[in-house]
């Protein structure tokens, strides 16, 4: 593979940590603007902790993807008051409060002559891990997406169980299944908590391949963009945020098919989109048919003997 | 005690440009209940246009506001078809990702006519009073009349005719008013271009008070009527312009005593606080509506 795919190809699935994470929430029925958060604060606390602690990557990231998820445990609580709109603006103020203190955020200690570590607005170089122990950019992409199929084979296992069936219900109807007995509170926070851990692991993804994050990279064009990508791929299935992230960077930015005006040609595509299909590709109904036709293909011999069995 | 003064008689004069913002977001989610995050970039395709023929055809004042009100008009009239009218009324989510595409769709056009980081826009009342220690910019001052000139104007539309019933009408229930024999998709489409057009107008005076704009106007005219709109309440008139106000006056102050790095952090900070303790915001809806607008689900 040449080195522009492998560039891309980790972008994407980097990229679709975030959207991951926005989607979680989605199901929920919550609108999010602020998963670049926990993306930015896992991207700091784990380049701190491998370029200026000497922690391994593994720590590294086991701990940036640890503090994400304690910090969107914090935000579930002031935001669980907050719905629809008014949830959607509360975790954009506070995306936007940790880009603005990452901006006067500074913390650097002395390694090897040179000053290493986060410098306010000059953002966080240095994060060298991946170079330093001689992993190759084909293996830190096979990585990346390892860690994708264990987060998407880790959703589609909640999707088949009783909290996946939650999640849906409170993004149905809050009060309906309240009624029902399901405890919203304890709901919520676990997805908050579940969407901040996965964008944590991207975060962490990102500041190792790039060796250096700013705070201006986690603004809110990326919260907007990650939220995007879910409903453009489809709310009906994990994959929808991965194929919304493979249409916009892999077919889009890397093929520069369009450059210069590739926002005109995806922003008007993906207005029509919304028109025909405002719940994205793959969205309840898609999936439910290609479900059913997947079912009715194969296990149709047990079907037949149902039917048969009066005779 | 001087410079607290003097830095609310500043937040005040530039929250009234906030405030204007505000009441033209507070206008589009009053009727439709749906955030339009392209609003911001459509009022910069108005302002672009204004600059436009300032710069090619060094067209006077009164020329540039025109074209810039009709050209914010215009882009608002293209995102109401494309995101709100086309999208079904149920999807929610999908009018506001559809707005966010169109707002990166106009943000990329203006950057292919206009490559260049900023351009001059004509300058407005290029001067100032004293009053003691007090300081006023001209332009803050035309820019506050302005905006006050053109809420007295707003309030007799919106209760004093016809179509202003019919707007509030539709504010408070479609499906009732649609029954009274009111056209609601016109009256949609009539406070959209009216929300459009009064964005044109605070585009106006912000980028001549500026003297200069940049293709990030619209991020930035997008965010901070989103947040006068919310600390005021969203969907109230009065509460879009104290929400600018407010903003306005926080963001002076917090520049002075905090520095400039800090001014978004604290308004940000204030929002959240709002959002947690008092979600209504400053002229809150009542708790009935309150709770009917969070019971609506993507």
């Amino acid at each position: 593979m040449d080195d522009h795919l492998i560039q891309v190809l980790s972008n994407i699935g980097m990229i679709t940590f975030i959207a991951l994470s926005a989607y979680v929430l989605l199901l929920t029925g919550e609108i999010s603007f602020g998963q670049q958060a926990f993306f930015a604060i896992s991207a700091y606390a784990s380049g701190i902790a491998t370029a200026m602690w000497g922690w391994s990557f593994w720590l590294g990231l086991l701990w940036g993807a640890g503090v994400a998820g304690f910090a969107a445990f914090l935000l579930a609580w002031p935001t669980l008051r907050m719905r629809g709109l008014y949830f959607a603006i509360g975790t954009l103020a506070f995306a936007e409060m940790v880009r603005l203190i990452f901006e006067v955020f500074h913390y650097q200690i002395e390694i090897d002559g040179e000053m290493v570590g986060p410098n306010g607005s000059e953002g966080f170089r240095g994060i060298r891990y991946i170079f330093e122990n001689n992993i190759s950019e084909f293996q830190y992409m096979m990585i990346i997406y390892a860690l994708l199929a264990s987060v998407l084979v880790f959703l589609f296992a909640i999707e088949r169980t009783r909290v996946g069936a939650i999640f849906r219900m409170l993004g149905e109807d809050e009060l309906l299944a309240e009624m029902q007995g399901v405890n919203r509170t304890y709901y919520k926070v676990m997805a908050t908590v579940i969407a901040g851990l996965i964008a944590g692991i991207g975060g962490a993804l990102f500041a190792h391949m790039n060796t250096y994050v700013e705070p201006k990279i986690f603004n809110v064009m990326l919260g907007v963009h990650s939220l995007a990508y879910g409903l453009i791929g489809g709310l009906g299935t994990a994959l929808g945020p991965l194929i919304g992230v493979s249409l916009d960077i892999g077919l889009l930015e890397s093929t520069r098919m369009f450059t210069g005006y590739r926002m005109v040609v995806f922003g008007g595509l993906v207005a029509i989109l919304l028109i025909f299909r405002p719940r994205g590709l793959l969205d309840e109904e898609a999936v439910h048919a290609i479900r059913s036709a997947w079912r009715r293909k194969t296990p149709s011999t047990r079907q037949q003997s149902e039917i048969d069995a009066p005779d | 005690m001087v410079d607290f003064v003097q830095n609310t008689l500043d937040g005040f004069f530039i929250g009234s440009s906030y405030a204007l913002l505000a009441i033209g977001f507070t206008l589009i989610f009053g009727v439709m209940r749906r955030l339009n995050l392209s609003y911001g970039p459509s009022i910069m395709l108005g302002v672009f246009a204004g600059t436009m023929i300032y710069i090619q055809l060094e067209a006077g004042l009164v020329f540039v506001a025109c074209a810039t009100v009709l050209g914010a008009v215009l882009a608002g009239i293209y995102v109401e078809r494309i995101c709100f009218w086309a999208v079904g009324r149920g999807a929610v989510l999908a009018s506001m990702v559809s707005s966010f595409a169109i707002w990166m769709q106009l943000e990329e056009l203006v950057t292919i006519f206009f490559p260049e980081r900023t351009y001059a826009f004509p300058p407005l009342g290029d001067f100032s009073l004293e009053f003691g220690p007090f300081f006023i910019r001209g332009a803050h001052l035309v820019m506050f009349l302005c905006a006050a000139v053109l809420t007295v104007l707003l309030h007799l539309l919106l209760y004093k005719t016809r179509f202003g019933l019919a707007l509030r009408a539709v504010s408070e229930n479609p499906l009732a008013a649609k029954f009274m024999g009111i056209n609601t998709g016109l009256v949609v489409f009539s406070a959209f271009a009216l929300a459009s057009a009064i964005g044109g107008v605070a585009g106006f005076l912000i980028a001549s008070a500026d003297q200069q704009i940049t293709p990030l106007f619209g991020l930035w005219a997008t965010f901070k009527g989103l947040i006068a709109m919310t600390l005021g309440g969203m969907g109230s008139i009065p509460g879009a312009i104290a929400g600018g106000l407010l903003l306005g006056i926080i963001e002076a102050q917090s520049t002075w005593y905090l520095g400039a790095e800090y001014r978004d952090l604290v308004a940000y900070f204030v929002l959240f606080a709002f959002l947690v303790f008092r979600p209504g915001g400053l002229f809150g809806q009542r708790l009935a509506t309150q709770n009917r607008l969070s019971m609506q689900r993507v």
